[in-house]
């Protein structure tokens, strides 16, 4: 004998209604990694594109709504189905780990959705998918940038790579290696490390036995901080030209400013490094708003959000007026200057960003610019 | 090339020495309830932020340059990760305290979600570099460079080893805790108040995570997500050093932290994990119950 | 029995089905939940089958998940093959991969267990990221298929979540199936007290190779469904994380019992978007439900279901005529012959050169003081323990190195010193899972009430073993070692607890096997129980036999005398 109805009420309480949004608002999804190994980049995302929502409620009645996706596809796809179904989504932020984009994109497809995205994984505007707005420079332009520094300009002929065994890594990696051999520059040491590698020393003690000129890095934030301290603590003085993770403030934070000598970092932007006024203000703003600085992934979501909100302000009505305003215009942002090159690829330049050993405030060394030949 | 081989088993033993801290109190709580704690990577984790807590607060300085040494703060974080070990014994133990082990394996792993997404959720994803033990300097023997962080994390680390040695081994209170993990029923009988030794048991156990948690603030800097990899190797030290035997896991502790600067450096950072699994399904394979005895009889 | 096990069945599919239903009207996002659920509720029906009625802390359940969702996923982006092909392989892949895994990793216990399925995962997830050329790398693959059925693409929500459910209702069925009585009792039993399952007949072996094959497939169902609903497989499938998810899952739903893994499935996928709205402080709101609901459901939410059951009706004993016995033929013969038999345990010997030798029809008292060997000698007879050195004759054939199981199939039964008890049964169950030499469900259940029927325990037949008193568990005991329909029957101080009257009551029954052909060894250290009842007695010390013959002829040997009783007697 079962009593049933005493059951009923519980299951009827699993199965939730949606809250759908007021018609009159525009409705922007965040969907970011705020916890896991991504949240550091995830969360730049988040309060890169809050600020700019914020900054357009004054003319503009958004509503929007940060979910996290978390480290797997399958969460960011829940995400994204529970953002759809809450509201019509203009636009949204999605999230920087590539693998979620995958995931992603097929269903933003269906439902006419752009999302707007900082992640560099090459292989998300190769897919023809007419929804995906990528503002960072993708793996194919900076590595671009990161191989033509190291041999144009330091003009090192034996490069050692030390990559991340993570999406970010190894894109990255393969792009930079392709870049490298093509520039003459073939890498004379390469090793793949676990985001959970402490101990760096003996990656260096190899790379520091094949004799390179320089040492290349492709890893996340606290990796790249534990290379170079250690690499510096033990006398190696090689010049150290570090993936994105080095430009952003928090990485610096963990070293100290002599150790930071002749480190320099392939990034989109350095918001902290600008004197742009509107840069500066932006940084002021981000800074009192979330006590962090900002990064390039906060400044690329940013000019993202921006973008979208011109579109909105040029009388975009629908999710579809949006993403045909973001395919065919160009945009003037804080980092660059954002056009698509048809695919999708919003951000077409790249910076290096260096440190003279006596601040955490990196200098612009050198800007690529247009290094894909859309503004031609 | 001696001084970096040196160098490498330097570093190998400071790894090795910060993880038999936190093998040691996992293998406490095992001994005292029968149970792995699942939480106590996320303790290592929560050790490193409250150390960077203190000293932040302690010398009120910006986070340009740290100057308050760890050895100062050590004892505060000790007290600190014991009264946590007290709360979470309260919390995640004694409400199932007569359940199957699993049960408490649940609620260890609820608590450690719980401390990790606390502290993400207050502090923010940004990795923090907790303060030098000492110094952050570096002794140069010959050609052999030595971080002195390092040797002070070998010093400290062995010093509160002997203390878990001396305390359970050599003191009254140890051989009580001793008996009431035994058997806790026969312990009631000759007066021996089982519960508070359990409580005790987890304060020092969460204590010894606390402070390796600060050990390796400094040179590993600490990020929320860390506990599990720090849980991972603890469970693997135990098994290995034979099941709730604290010698064993000590040595089987360094031990790993040897073996994966050694593997690391002559063959790959990857081959060196997979070795390391490898390694301990071979052990498993044919010395099923650790390379040393074990030290309990099983519970689950 | 099978009416209470039918309604078990119903009861699932209830569960089953209810939530389903209703989230037919859901919109996509809750549908897609829903779909989740299921998808995890398969996996951790798996889960279930290993973990919560055997009992063994598997850790690879996460891992054959990820490999399911890799298997069929890569497949399905390589070949254009249906979605019922890649499942087919991406089982039979990851079942291979148990079956591998298991040869050396079955036999490990507990923590052992736990730890190698956690390696083994661990390094199914390196050579995931690592693998770049096959796997994609740490990226992943994208670009599976979506789901179809019979060349349909199942496009909708509604669709792929009807698919995903009629997949768990057909695991549901299978896992019944798999647990159709008496393999349910005897699995209980085997969990509880795996001594007695082995001394009943029970391989051991064969149910846990069993249960983790079972669940690598569940698991790999619910991996390959899980590619291809998102349409993406990548590390995070093998991640630690997903044990945990599916651990917590069967747990809080309720390892006992299938549906919990159901319900434990949709409350731990729900539990995390009923607090997205708290942004990062989502995961925190989650963990503190999930530490809620362990302390407050001791065995789980259906634990607490259960108890809206009415409890288990004691069961109506059919009085059966009694068959007549076997042909009975009054020659008493050899049975089981012992020679040379000797057990070392570090330096001390245990048994040194023993002979000895069982008669059907006759009934032998074992006696010695403590330590001389007599538990060591039953345990080796029984095969719990392994000698050093000698053999075993059982009608004919050399049995020393049969394991336990397989001897309690050739006829030899035992009872334990102290009762090792299964909290989960009830007598009749305890004595159903017993019956390891019937093979037709209705032959078992006859035989199970003639042993009730001439047991102290007909009035107690739905008591569970755990609340038995100690001599009504004794009584048990040698209920299940009979329900093994023996030819030899050892018992291990049957007579220790029991009143004058239980005494009397088991001497006459001793009495009365003895004469249906059965060879009865008894270890007891009371006389007064032991003397009336035994044909011969032998005396154990330091291992060896010292005295041996009728009671008569023991009692008079000197040698014998002086051993047991002391001086104090003569």
């Amino acid at each position: 004998m079962i009593k049933l109805p005493k059951l009923l009420p519980i299951f009827a309480m699993i199965v939730l209604f949606p809250i759908s949004a007021e018609a009159k608002e525009t409705y922007i999804p965040i969907l970011v990694p705020i916890t896991g190994f991504l949240s550091l980049e995830g969360t730049a995302q988040r309060n890169g594109a809050i600020q700019a929502l914020d900054e357009a409620s004054s003319s503009l009645k958004i509503k929007y709504e940060v979910s996290d996706t978390s480290t797997s596809p399958e969460i960011a796809v829940t995400a994204l189905q529970r953002a759809l179904s809450r509201g019509k989504p203009m636009a949204i932020a999605a999230p920087i780990f590539g693998t979620q984009m995958l995931a992603m994109l097929p269903i933003a497809k269906r439902a006419g959705v752009p999302l707007i995205t900082v992640s560099g994984t090459a292989k998300l505007t190769e897919l023809d998918n007419p929804f995906i707005f990528r503002f960072f420079p993708g793996d194919a332009v900076v590595k671009v940038a990161h191989a033509r520094y190291v041999t144009e300009v330091l003009r090192a002929k034996r490069p050692a790579l030390l990559y991340q065994t993570t999406a970010y890594g190894q894109s990255g990696y393969s792009h930079l290696s392709k870049a490298l051999r093509k520039a003459g520059a073939p890498l004379v040491f390469e090793e793949a490390l676990a985001p959970s590698v402490k101990d760096m020393l003996p990656a260096l003690t190899k790379l520091r036995a094949s004799k390179p000129d320089v040492i290349l890095l492709h890893l996340h934030s606290t990796p790249t901080a534990l290379v170079i301290r250690q690499a510096r603590n033990s006398g190696i003085e090689l010049p150290i030209v570090a993936g994105s993770a080095m430009h952003q403030p928090s990485t610096a934070k963990l070293l100290k400013n002599h150790q930071l000598r002749g480190v320099c970092a392939e990034t989109a932007a350095s918001p902290i490094s600008e004197n742009h006024p509107k840069l500066i203000q932006f940084t002021t703003e981000y800074k009192k708003r979330f006590q962090t600085l900002p990064d390039a992934f906060a400044l690329a979501q940013y000019d993202g959000m921006n973008m979208v909100i011109s579109a909105l302000k040029s009388g975009a009505k629908t999710a579809m007026d949006i993403r045909n305003w973001l395919a065919t215009n160009t945009f003037n942002g804080l980092a660059m200057k954002y056009k698509s090159d048809g695919k999708g690829n919003m951000g077409h330049d790249a910076t290096i960003v260096c440190y003279d050993g006596t601040t955490k405030t990196p200098k612009i060394t050198k800007k690529y610019l247009n290094i894909d030949g859309t503004f031609n | 090339m001696l001084d970096i081989s040196l160098q490498l088993i330097v570093n190998g033993i400071s790894l090795g020495c910060a993880y038999a801290l936190i093998t040691l109190g996992f293998v406490l709580v095992i001994n005292a309830i029968g149970a792995v704690n699942f939480a106590q990577g996320d303790f290592v984790m929560a050790g490193g932020f409250l150390t960077v807590i203190l000293a932040e607060y302690v010398i009120a300085d910006n986070f340009n340059a740290i100057r308050a040494s760890g050895l100062i703060i050590l004892p505060l974080v000790l007290i600190g990760m014991a009264f946590f070990g007290l709360l979470f014994s309260m919390i995640a133990y004694k409400p199932l305290k007569n359940r199957p082990p699993v049960t408490v394996f649940i609620s260890t792993i609820a608590m450690g979600l719980i401390i990790q997404h606390s502290i993400n959720a207050g502090f923010g994803p940004e990795p923090q570099i907790g303060p030098a033990l000492i110094s952050s300097g570096t002794i140069t023997i010959g050609t052999l460079t030595i971080s002195k962080q390092q040797i002070s994390i070998i010093l400290s680390a062995s010093f509160l080893i002997l203390c878990v040695g001396f305390l359970m081994n050599k003191t009254q209170l140890g051989r009580k805790l001793r008996a009431a993990s035994q058997d806790s029923e026969m312990a009631e009988t000759i007066g021996i108040n089982g519960p508070q030794c359990i409580s005790i048991t987890f304060s020092v156990a969460i204590a010894l995570a606390g402070a390796a948690g600060l050990l390796l603030s400094n040179q590993f800097f600490v990020t929320t997500s860390d506990g599990g990899l720090y849980m991972l190797k603890a469970y693997i030290a135990v098994t290995l050093g034979g099941w709730g035997r604290l010698d064993g896991a000590v040595i089987a502790a360094l031990a790993i932290g040897l073996f994966e600067v050694i593997m690391a450096t002559l063959v790959s950072y990857v081959v060196a994990e997979a070795l390391l699994f490898a390694a301990l399904l071979l052990v498993l394979l044919f010395r099923p119950s650790g390379l040393f005895a074990e030290a309990i009889q099983r519970r689950t | 029995m099978s009416s209470l096990y039918s309604r078990d069945f119903i009861v699932t599919l209830i569960i089953v089905l209810i939530p389903l239903c209703l989230a037919l009207n859901a919109d996509s996002y809750g549908q897609r939940i829903m779909t989740l659920s299921g998808i995890y509720a398969i996996a951790a029906m798996g889960y279930h089958l290993i973990f919560g009625r055997l009992g063994a802390l598997s850790l690879a359940q996460g891992c054959f998940f990820g490999l399911g969702a890799y298997s069929a996923g890569l497949i399905g982006v390589h070949f254009e093959l249906s979605f019922l092909t890649c499942l087919l392989f991406a089982v039979i892949f990851t079942a291979l991969v148990a079956l591998i895994i298991a040869l050396p990793v079955l036999r490990l216990e507990s923590h052992y267990f736990a730890l190698a399925t956690l390696g083994i995962a661990q390094v199914a997830l390196l050579i995931a990221i690592n693998w770049t050329e096959v796997t994609g790398g740490a990226n992943g693959t994208y670009g599976i298929p979506q789901l179809d059925l019979f060349g349909m693409e199942l496009s909708s929500s509604n669709h792929v979540l009807i698919f995903v459910w009629f997949i768990l209702v057909i695991i549901v069925s299978l896992t019944f199936w798999i647990m159709r009585t008496p393999f349910n009792y005897q699995v209980t039993l085997l969990k509880d007290t795996p001594e007695v399952a082995a001394s009943s007949g029970i391989d051991i072996g064969r149910w846990r190779l069993t249960f983790f094959i079972m669940s690598a497939i569940f698991g790999a169902t619910a991996g390959a469904l899980q590619a291809y609903t998102i349409g993406v497989v990548s590390p995070a499938t093998l991640e630690f994380q997903v044990m945990v998810s599916i651990l917590a899952m069967t747990v809080i739903g309720g390892k006992n019992h299938p549906a919990g893994a159901v319900i434990g499935a949709i409350l731990l996928t729900h539990l995390p978007e009923w607090f997205r709205f708290l942004e990062t402080h989502y995961l925190i709101a989650y963990g503190v439900a999930l530490l809620c609901t362990i302390i407050i459901t001791p065995s789980g939410i259906f634990g607490l279901f259960e108890k809206f059951i009415i409890k288990n009706p004691a069961y109506d004993l059919k009085i059966l005529p009694s068959k007549e016995n076997k042909s009975v033929s009054d020659a008493s013969s050899t049975l089981l012959e012992i020679q040379g038999l000797s057990k070392t345990y570090g330096g001390i010997k245990a048994l040194k050169n023993l002979n000895m030798t069982l008669q059907s029809y006759q009934i032998v008292g074992l006696v010695g003081p403590n330590g001389s060997g007599k538990s060591t000698l039953i345990n080796i007879i029984s095969g719990l323990q392994r000698q050093d050195e000698g053999t075993i004759k059982l009608d004919g054939s050399f049995i020393e190195n049969t394991p336990s199981y397989k001897r309690s199939n050739r006829g030899i039964a035992r009872t334990y010193q102290t009762s090792l008890r299964s909290s989960g049964l009830d007598v009749y169950q305890a004595i159903l899972a017993c019956s390891t030499n019937q093979h037709n469900l209705k032959h078992r259940d006859n035989q199970t009430h003639a042993i009730l029927t001439n047991s102290r325990l007909t009035s107690k037949t739905g008591s569970m073993v755990g609340d038995l008193s100690a001599a009504d568990a004794r009584e048990l005991d040698l209920c299940m070692a009979l329900a093994t329909e023996p030819k030899i029957l050892l018992l291990d101080e049957p007579a220790a607890g029991l009143s004058s009257a239980e005494q009397q009551f088991l001497s006459t029954k001793i009495r009365q096997l003895a004469q249906s052909g059965i060879s009865i060894l008894i270890v007891d250290h009371s006389m007064d129980f032991l003397l009336p009842v035994v044909d011969r007695l032998i005396c154990l010390d330091q291992g060896s036999v010292v005295a041996e013959g009728t009671p008569a002829e023991v009692l008079a040997d000197p040698k014998a005398l002086k051993l047991y009783f002391g001086n104090s007697r003569v």
